[in-house]
């Protein structure tokens, strides 16, 4: 009788089985076509950026080298320079060493200017180290205020 | 096929015109069948498991397994130095042969069938026996621990699951009163499996084991014996081995089809739209367990056959022998 019972109790729980899989076939995909979809990234911290501002249309950095201070694992290399008749300085070199980076964010907190962001960029991918030092005044080209274009 | 097939009688006479026919369409679907198979499997095994399955190659991913054939192809044969040659390489042809000759015996409609035989089923079931033989060929003869415990225990697995097989296609044959699957189709008023549930269960669980398929799949368990019986093939040789087991569950598909829901009657459509429909139902269940239940283990598996689905079977057998006698 027992036997029976466990045989009964078998097959019961294979059916509970079949069902759960026959539901989640029938359920909506949950994975991401990833080369055709992107997924949602607005709140995803990825590497450290300057925020570009859309008064001045550049980022405000001036090289005050806060963020190489307080960076855990030392990844900034930064230097800058007075435009002429001007208080502040501009960064003329800002190198991210990306490889190093633990995206602490504790830069973006001592920032004074808060021209420092997390980027929305996932897939970051290298195939030498070098490769992996961000240079970010490189989107920015020639800065405005060096040249002259903007006090 | 009737204009190819007069064609073809005049240059080499009848018999052989309609065998060169016959083979060449059942190989034809045969190879179809596979290709399908496998892309079903991937996309039944995506969406259990909340994905789409193959997407990039032709539509929904249908020419996938075109393309991975096309690899298959262009690979390298090897074969191991310490390898029994000839075994080795008979072995993935073998495995291939009774699933062709089986395939030729399923009835798919009224018409002029292409090979009939009196105690088809009887042929049937010795002739799939056979795969398991090539399987532990490729096992033994291969050379390697994994491949020879895997070729053992296909043996084992076999022999212990075509005994419940067999018992439960006896009790739809005494209903039937035939041997002959053409007079066990015409015999179904209703579909058997309302008149044999416990045998249509029993035989369900035995062509799954006999197919090699998870729940029952440890003579190729990739986990404990990296592949089983085929992991010295390579390319097509291995290709063969993959297209042998597709091609059974086909066959034990429509078998199963033809014995228990009636094999090609149905409404409207013809036959052997039927019949595939069926076979393909009984896949797709198949399929469905595979990506549900984990894998027995060897000992679990043996008791299963031994303790539990033979004595079922036999008594299902004994009972319907008896309802036969007295009752009916």
């Amino acid at each position: 009788m027992n036997a029976v019972l466990r045989v009964v109790r078998g097959l019961r729980s294979l059916l509970v089985g079949l069902g759960i899989t026959g539901r989640h076939a029938v359920r909506a995909v949950v994975t991401l076509q990833y080369p055709h979809q992107t997924p949602d990234v607005s709140r995803w911290g990825g590497p450290i950026e300057l925020v570009t501002f859309p008064e001045t249309g550049t980022h405000d950095c001036i090289a005050c080298n806060a963020c190489a201070r307080i960076c855990p694992s030392d990844c900034f290399d930064i230097e800058g320079k007075r435009p002429e008749g001007a208080k502040k300085m501009r960064a003329t070199k800002f190198l991210l060493d990306f490889s190093t980076c633990s995206l602490c964010g504790l830069c973006i907190d001592v920032c004074p200017t808060d021209t420092l962001q997390y980027s929305r960029r996932y897939d970051e991918a290298a195939y030498r180290r070098v490769q992996t030092v961000n240079d970010l005044l490189g989107p920015f080209g020639e800065d405005p205020y060096l040249a002259g274009k903007l006090k | 096929m009737g204009a190819l097939e007069r064609l073809l009688a005049g240059l080499v006479g009848d018999t052989i015109a309609r065998i060169v026919l016959g083979v060449v369409f059942i190989m034809g679907f045969l190879t179809f069948n596979v290709l399908f198979l496998i892309w079903l499997e991937r996309k039944v095994a995506g969406h259990i498991q909340r994905r789409l399955g193959p997407m990039e190659v032709g539509p929904h991913g249908t020419l996938q397994t075109v393309a991975d054939m096309l690899k298959l192809l262009s690979k390298e044969l090897f074969t191991p130095v310490a390898a029994d040659r000839w075994t080795y390489l008979l072995a993935p042809i073998l495995v291939f042969m009774p699933t062709l000759c089986v395939a030729s015996l399923i009835p798919v409609g009224d018409g002029v069938p292409f090979a009939q035989m009196p105690y088809g089923l009887i042929v049937i079931t010795a002739l799939s026996g056979l795969t398991v033989i090539s399987i532990f060929m490729a096992g033994w003869s291969s050379n390697n621990k994994y491949a020879v415990l895997g070729g053992l225990r296909s043996v084992a697995q076999v022999v212990a699951y075509e005994i419940p097989v067999l018992l439960s296609a006896l009790s739809v044959v005494l209903i039937a009163q035939s041997l002959d699957l053409r007079q066990i189709v015409d015999g179904q008023r209703v579909p058997y499996v309302l008149l044999e549930p416990l045998a249509a269960v029993i035989f369900f669980i035995g062509i799954t084991a006999e197919t090699n398929r998870a729940p029952f799949d440890i003579p190729e368990a990739e986990s404990e014996l990296v592949g089983g019986f085929h992991t010295e093939y390579s390319g097509m040789r291995f290709a063969m081995f993959f297209f042998a087991e597709y091609t059974n569950m086909l066959v034990l598909g429509a078998l199963g089809a033809t014995l228990f829901l009636g094999g090609w009657r149905g409404p409207l459509l013809p036959g052997w739209v039927w019949i595939i429909g069926k076979a393909y139902a009984v896949i797709l269940l198949m399929m469905w367990a595979r990506w549900t239940f984990p894998r027995l283990r060897f000992d679990q598996l043996m008791s299963f056959a031994w303790k539990l689905l033979i004595p079922l079977a036999v008594v299902n057998l004994v009972a319907t022998a008896l309802v036969l006698g007295f009752v009916a």
